[in-house]
């Protein structure tokens, strides 16, 4: 009851705050969708439509009382309503509509969302208030599940986090992938913060943080964990600015947390390289091979949870005993509605060849929009110290981190990814918007002297 | 108690984030003459006094 009117007070002191500058409701929407207070709450909570609410303050807060000097509608933008226009007619002609509009009930809002908030980020201020939201939003389950995971209570599907769910934030490889892919933008916030103090307390908080987005994933025995930190470290041996360093302390640091790690998460860690004897892991084999066929013959797709269609009948290899007693034996297993274990088959299941196509293009353009803005701001500077360079960094290490996780996970639609696409497209428009006018003023204020007139 | 404390640290620091945002003007507007950070402006020389006054 006390965590209730907690919560209830913090979002109606943001909604209060919102009166004297609307953008502020924006910040309360993504805070809400990501932590889902009434998930947290008991009773009082949960009878307020808090997502509902926030979601029309940011936009007719936007609408109404906002300026829109600055607004720019992307290509990107146009891709995420193409989208969600494609969803919402797989949903209309969905094999299993009773969990297709479950779903469409979510997805849409995120969808929406992700093209709305580049309209809002209009200024450098705001791109920089958004992160530090999704960070601090993030941090309340990963610091959470962190200091639990210290005091021994984790396992595969028993960390018990802020909420009693193994749905959305709270499943063990959803907030697995996640908490890893908000590691790079907490230390862009902790780097370029104009929020908070850039002080040493602002570091240790930001130390504290990393350490327990690591540490979700030992918490949450989840693999997808293991390999999205393993991409993580790849990716940052290319922007950190002393590489050997940091090679040198990252291995030294894992090698040492090794003696550490929980036997049980050894363990699991182990089947992922022999894979074949782990039922989660086989199964996933024969559902994306399913799904292929199934796509032949639904190249429109068959609309959200098509999964459920399914049901095959496979051998499994099981080792029992030890050493000369030592038996393998190959067991039939029969399931029905095998969830995709991947995003990427996710939608070529549900949103057929287009909806995947257009879906891998949004995506595909991320990564590439985030790669030209960090070779544009390495050459204007010479550096990487701009707050831009940065941040296009930061959002692409996140955005391929997760994009890895969703190999292994259903994830396809979560707001955290679209959350990720909108600040890229923000980014990308503010960076077109403001350095070209400054190009432009370059040129007109202060005329270089071309060789044909000297 | 664990849930106690991360709730309390982490809304914390974002209702401070919110309330430092509110402040500043260049959350709505930017232009040449944005106010800059207060932080920033802590270490910048003081304003000269007003002439008037």
């Amino acid at each position: 009851m006390l965590k209730d009117l907690f919560l209830l007070g913090f979002i109606g002191l943001l909604l209060l705050l919102g009166l004297k500058r609307p953008f502020i409701w924006v910040l309360a929407y993504i805070y809400i969708d990501i932590v889902a207070p009434q998930k947290i709450g008991w009773g009082l909570i949960q009878s307020f439509q808090l997502s509902l609410i926030t979601f029309v303050a940011a936009f007719a807060g936007w609408l109404l009382l906002d300026s829109k000097v600055g607004s720019r509608f992307t290509f990107r933008q146009a891709l995420i309503l193409v989208l969600l226009a494609w969803c919402g007619m797989t949903t209309l002609g969905a094999e299993f509509q009773d969990s297709a509009w479950a779903k469409w009930d979510w997805v849409w809002k995120a969808l929406i969302f992700a093209a709305f908030l580049p309209l809002t980020l209009r200024t450098k201020l705001r791109i920089e208030a958004a992160v530090t939201f999704i960070v601090l939003a993030v941090g309340t389950i990963a610091i959470n599940g962190g200091i639990k995971t210290v005091f021994g209570g984790g396992g595969y599907g028993e960390l018990r986090l802020l909420a009693d769910e193994n749905s959305g934030m709270y499943e063990g490889s959803i907030i697995s992938t996640v908490a890893i892919a908000t590691i790079p933008l907490a230390l862009w916030v902790a780097r370029h913060t104009s929020i908070f103090p850039r002080h040493w307390t602002t570091w240790a908080f930001t130390a504290g943080l990393v350490f327990a987005c690591l540490l979700i994933p030992v918490g949450t025995s989840a693999r997808t964990g293991l390999i999205c930190i393993l991409v993580l470290f790849v990716l940052l041996l290319r922007s950190v600015r002393y590489r050997f360093l940091y090679a040198g302390a990252a291995s030294l640091a894992m090698m040492a947390a090794v003696p550490f790690l929980p036997q049980e998460y050894v363990e699991r860690m182990e089947t992922i390289v022999g894979f074949r004897g782990d039922q989660s892991a086989s199964t996933r084999l024969v559902v994306w091979q399913w799904t292929i066929d199934y796509a032949k013959e639904h190249p429109l797709g068959g609309g959200f949870d098509a999964y459920r269609a399914n049901s095959f009948t496979y051998n499994t290899v099981v080792t029992t005993g030890e050493g000369a007693m030592r038996r393998v034996e190959y067991r039939e297993v029969t399931e029905t509605a095998r969830a995709y274990h991947s995003s990427y088959f996710e939608l070529l299941g549900e949103q057929g060849y287009f909806g995947l196509a257009v879906w891998l293009l949004l995506q595909g353009l991320g990564v590439w929009h985030m790669e030209s803005l960090r070779r544009r701001f390495r050459r204007r500077d010479g550096d990487n110290r701009s707050w831009q360079w940065g941040l296009a960094t930061a959002l692409q290490q996140a955005h391929l981190v997760y994009l890895v996780g969703a190999v292994f996970v259903g994830i396809a639609y979560q707001p955290f990814l679209f959350m990720l696409v909108g600040l890229q497209c923000a980014l990308w428009s503010y960076v077109q918007r403001v350095e070209g006018r400054e190009w432009r003023a370059k040129l007109t204020g202060k005329p270089r002297p071309s060789p044909a007139m000297a | 108690m664990v849930d106690i404390f991360t709730l309390a640290l982490t809304h914390g620091l974002m209702a401070f984030a919110a309330w430092r945002l509110i402040q500043r003007d260049e959350l709505d507007e930017e232009g040449e003459a944005a106010p800059r950070s207060r932080w920033a402006k802590k270490r910048g020389p003081a304003p000269a006094p007003d002439a008037d006054s």
